[in-house]
């Protein structure tokens, strides 16, 4: 008899351990409360990256087509054709994740789950009809929503979430975005390139705090000359609806400041999706809302796992994936030995920000001698050509056994290019495994190769610093 | 002039011996005719006297340790002479024999935990080839762990040290700790964490300092060892269990107390040497296809000394009193741990009895004392609730016994209607009365 799995959520964790555990012989029911493909296929990964993928082209076309020699003329957005194209997008990619299950004879049930036992679950059916599915192991992938934090107006009618950002009926004038992590500048960048008015506010003194800073700095840079108005170190009083405008009230480094826009886009964080799953009740342990895994991602309760957002670890596509692989693996007796030490973190921005492994920062803070190497994209050949200098590589490494720890990049394609550095981590590679290998040329990529030589302070396309006498 | 020496070819079909000891330390001088060393094979055992004055400069095969006939062993000459090229040549010839073959993958970390620690430039034991290889595929010999005699490095070292996936950061580390990364067992690529382990691991062991102290068996030990060896490997022992309320034999032993001071070791004998006589089959032996059995008990009483267990014999206790008894466990007790047991006290056991009563065993099971066919193990008396006929809890003081019997000539059944009887004595002593 095969071992009889249940998989709760079909997003990028979920339908990734269904698979996992067809592909090792088992046999899989996946529940969906709404849709398959989760939150990264339906209103998270994809449709934002349609949305900027445009974006940037009518951005492009619009401010540089004359410096690329051409020549536009009656450009403007279509709104509605883009969100039709980004609902093609969405649906060829959920299709896609239909046909894996069915080629797998992954059975699917929509419907809302929740634990019975530790070998039942009920699945209550859009209908009101309820059936209970038996499992020898199960595995929680239910995923995050975004968090509405109690400040007071949070209720007006102008604010929203990234769910609506995502399928607003028009290009408001004007945005306020609370919160500067990775969603709200993506969705900054967005609608900065269509045209809207944009004011950021970010309660701590960076953006995108958990990414290095230097190459931070590259996109807030980019942000405040195209017109974002960047308030760090703000934090949200109130917020008010004053006719067809939503006002923001908030209090800044050099006192009150209301900003007025037409939207507010609240991007504070993703809170679990954990409640009424029954879990507390079987023996799982919860840390708010999040539940607690152990490294095989096993829950306290028998028989049950969980992974991806709802496990409250890195809150990524990619981990939640990583970790059903894990746990579908640890079910069948496999060892999948995923180095989470290789996560990627992207940001989608225009210059995009990747980063993997330490930032100089934590390195620093975990007592490493650190040697960074460092390149600007405008030595770079392909950098020019494609008219995007802003930005830079950044190798992090240990000046004492030339490790590389970490790679930091913002420019074109580094959400790409960051692969050369989670491939250096996961084989544990010094800077001289970068150096000594060769990185075609004309690309972005060999600005990489540079940021190695520089750390050494050997980059070739870097003018000799004069020496100081 | 330094010369090697070889290991003697005794007899026609000697293909390779042991070097049973070495009678001259390293740096000692030997001279004509003076025991040397001695060889063993599976069949006879020599010793070699030196064939001329000379000095013992370095052991190539030592103690314990075989070779095959002719192979290298020593390594003699003047006092403070350089035998480098000779070491060199003995490791050729050793490498060459089959026997370097065999090296078990046991015998490997040890080697390597030796190559690991060489100090940088410290010389390298190398066969000629092993250099060439290294040299050619640049590789440090010092960083190579020989598996050869001497942790001496042979090719398929360095061929081994050429073949180790390790990741960059796992070398730079290697390097770093003076850790050989070849000596280090893994199926898949060497990362930088099972570096840091195996040094750990190597410092821990350099810390503990581990000890293999050998001793040479006493007289004693030898006899103990073989005799139990022999029990267990003929008797198909069953180990029986019962608790036994001691209440009265306490109360008894206390009554006793003014008069004459008797153990529990004595009342068990005393009672044990009367229940055995209605159980022959408990105090039999087996002497090929007969049982011999006794109208009479000579009950053994093991006792622990210094230099190992005794089992001094009590003669005909079912007929000597309990005074009698228990002076004489007393005397053979002394005698035994003073070593002045006569050989006649040592022998003509029927039964035997193990009391572990006072390190507070609470059960195990006791080796018979060949020929005899059963041997009663006691422990101690532990205050112990029980629930009693009417249903109470109750606190006795229990005594478990351990009697191991050999299935051969003692049935189950045998073996238990014994155990309950005995149990009615020990419980009732006034039965001794009768």
């Amino acid at each position: 008899m095969s071992m009889k799995t249940v998989v709760i959520g079909g997003g990028p964790g979920g339908y990734v351990a269904a698979v996992r555990l067809a592909q090792l012989g088992a046999d899989v029911t996946v529940i969906e409360k709404r849709y398959i493909g989760g939150t990264c296929l339906n209103e998270g990964c994809i449709p934002t990256k349609v949305l900027l993928h445009t974006a940037e082209l009518f951005a492009t076309m619009e401010k540089e087509s004359e410096s690329l020699g051409l020549k536009v003329e009656g450009l403007s957005c279509d709104w509605e054709g883009l969100l039709k194209r980004k609902e093609l997008v969405v649906t060829q990619l959920v299709n896609g994740v239909k046909t894996l299950f069915k080629s797998h004879g992954i059975k699917v049930i929509m419907g809302e789950g929740s634990f019975a036992s530790e070998n039942e679950i009920v699945v209550k059916m859009p209908d009101g009809k309820k059936q209970t599915v038996e499992f020898d192991k199960a595995i929680v992938a239910t995923g995050s929503a975004p968090v509405i934090a109690p400040i007071p107006g949070v209720d007006s009618p102008g604010v929203i979430t990234s769910n609506e950002a995502l399928a607003l009926e028009k290009i408001p004038e004007s945005l306020a975005i609370i919160g500067g992590g990775v969603i709200g500048c993506e969705f900054a960048n967005v609608y900065s390139d269509f045209g809207t008015e944009i004011s950021i506010i970010e309660m701590l003194p960076n953006l995108i705090p958990n990414m290095d800073q230097t190459v931070v700095n590259v996109l807030r840079g980019r942000f405040e000359r195209s017109g974002i108005k960047v308030n760090t170190n703000s934090k949200v009083l109130a917020i008010r609806q004053v006719g067809e405008m939503t006002e923001v009230d908030a209090e800044g480094p050099e006192g009150p400041f209301t900003v007025s826009a037409e939207k507010v886009l609240l991007s504070i964080g993703r809170r679990p999706v954990t409640k009424g799953l029954g879990l507390e009740e079987l023996g799982a342990k919860m840390d708010r809302g999040f539940i607690k895994v152990d490294k095989q991602m096993r829950t306290s309760a028998k028989n049950i796992y969980a992974i991806g957002d709802c496990n409250g670890g890195v809150l990524l596509a990619h981990t939640a994936s990583s970790e059903g692989m894990v746990a579908a693996d640890h079910i069948m007796n496999k060892n999948a030995g995923i180095d989470f030490a290789t996560t990627p973190y992207c940001v989608y921005t225009k210059p995009e920000l990747a980063g993997v492994g330490m930032t100089e920062k934590e390195a620093v803070e975990k007592g490493y001698k650190v040697s960074t190497g460092v390149f600007p994209l405008n030595g770079n050949g392909k950098s020019i050509i494609m008219g995007e200098v802003d930005g830079i590589a950044k190798y992090v490494t240990d000046s004492k056994t030339g490790e590389v720890l970490g790679l930091h990049m913002a420019g074109p394609r580094a959400t790409e290019l960051i692969v050369e550095g989670a491939l250096a981590v996961r084989l544990e590679a010094t800077i001289d495994e970068i150096t000594t290998t060769i990185h075609a040329h004309p690309t972005v990529g060999e600005s990489l190769h540079e940021a190695a030589h520089a750390v050494h302070g050997n980059a070739i396309h870097v003018p000799k610093k004069k020496n100081k006498k | 002039m330094a010369e090697l020496i070889r290991l003697p070819k005794m007899g026609l079909t000697m293909e390779e011996g042991t070097i049973v000891e070495w009678f001259v330390e390293e740096g000692q001088q030997v001279k004509k005719g003076e025991r040397f060393f001695e060889v063993a094979t599976d069949k006879i055992s020599n010793e070699i006297e030196a064939e001329f004055d000379t000095t013992l400069l370095k052991i190539i095969v030592a103690q314990d340790e075989d070779a095959l006939v002719q192979a290298p062993i020593a390594i003699v000459g003047e006092a403070g002479e350089d035998y480098s090229a000779l070491m060199a040549e003995a490791g050729a010839t050793v490498s060459a024999a089959p026997a370097e073959e065999s090296a078990t993958a046991e015998e490997a970390p040890a080697a390597a935990a030796a190559a690991a620690t060489r100090a940088p430039g410290e010389y390298v034991l190398a066969s000629p080839l092993a250099k060439k290889t290294a040299k050619e595929k640049g590789i440090d010999l010092g960083m190579v762990a020989g598996t050869g005699p001497n942790g001496r490095v042979v090719e398929k070292d360095v061929l081994a040290a050429g073949s180790v996936k390790a990741s960059p950061m796992a070398k730079v580390v290697a390097g770093e700790l003076g850790v050989n990364i070849a000596s280090i067992q893994k199926d898949g690529r060497i990362m930088k964490d099972d570096v840091q382990k195996y040094y750990r691991n190597t410092r821990i062991e350099d810390l503990a300092e581990p000890a293999d102290e050998v001793e040479k068996m006493s007289r004693m030990r030898k006899v103990v060892a073989k005799r139990m060896a022999e029990s267990w490997n003929t008797a198909p022992a069953v180990t029986y269990d019962i608790s036994i309320d001691m209440t009265k034999l306490m109360a008894m032993k206390k009554e006793l107390k003014p008069f004459a001071k008797i153990t529990y070791t004595d009342l068990i004998v005393k009672i044990l040497s009367r229940v055995l006589l209605k159980h022959k089959a408990l105090n039999c032996s087996i002497d090929g296809n007969d049982i011999i059995y006794r109208n009479y008990v000579n009950m053994g009483v093991a006792v622990a000394t210094d230099t190992g267990l005794l089992v001094p014999v009590v003669k005909y206790s079912n007929i000597k009193s309990l005074g009698d008894i228990s002076a004489e466990i007393k005397d053979l007790a002394e005698k035994g741990r003073t070593n002045q047991l006569e050989a006649d006290a040592l022998q003509g056991g029927t039964f035997t009895v193990s009391n572990m009563g006072m390190y507070e065993v609470e059960s195990f099971s006791p080796i018979i004392n060949q020929p005899e066919t059963a041997i009663l193990g006691i422990c101690g008396i532990k205050n112990t609730p029980v629930v009693n006929d009417a249903m109470e809890i109750e606190i006795k003081p229990l005594m478990k016994l351990c009697l191991s019997a050999d299935h051969r000539v003692v049935d189950g059944a045998v073996a238990a209607m014994f155990l309950k009887d005995l149990k009615e004595h020990l419980e009732n002593p006034a039965v001794l009365l009768i």
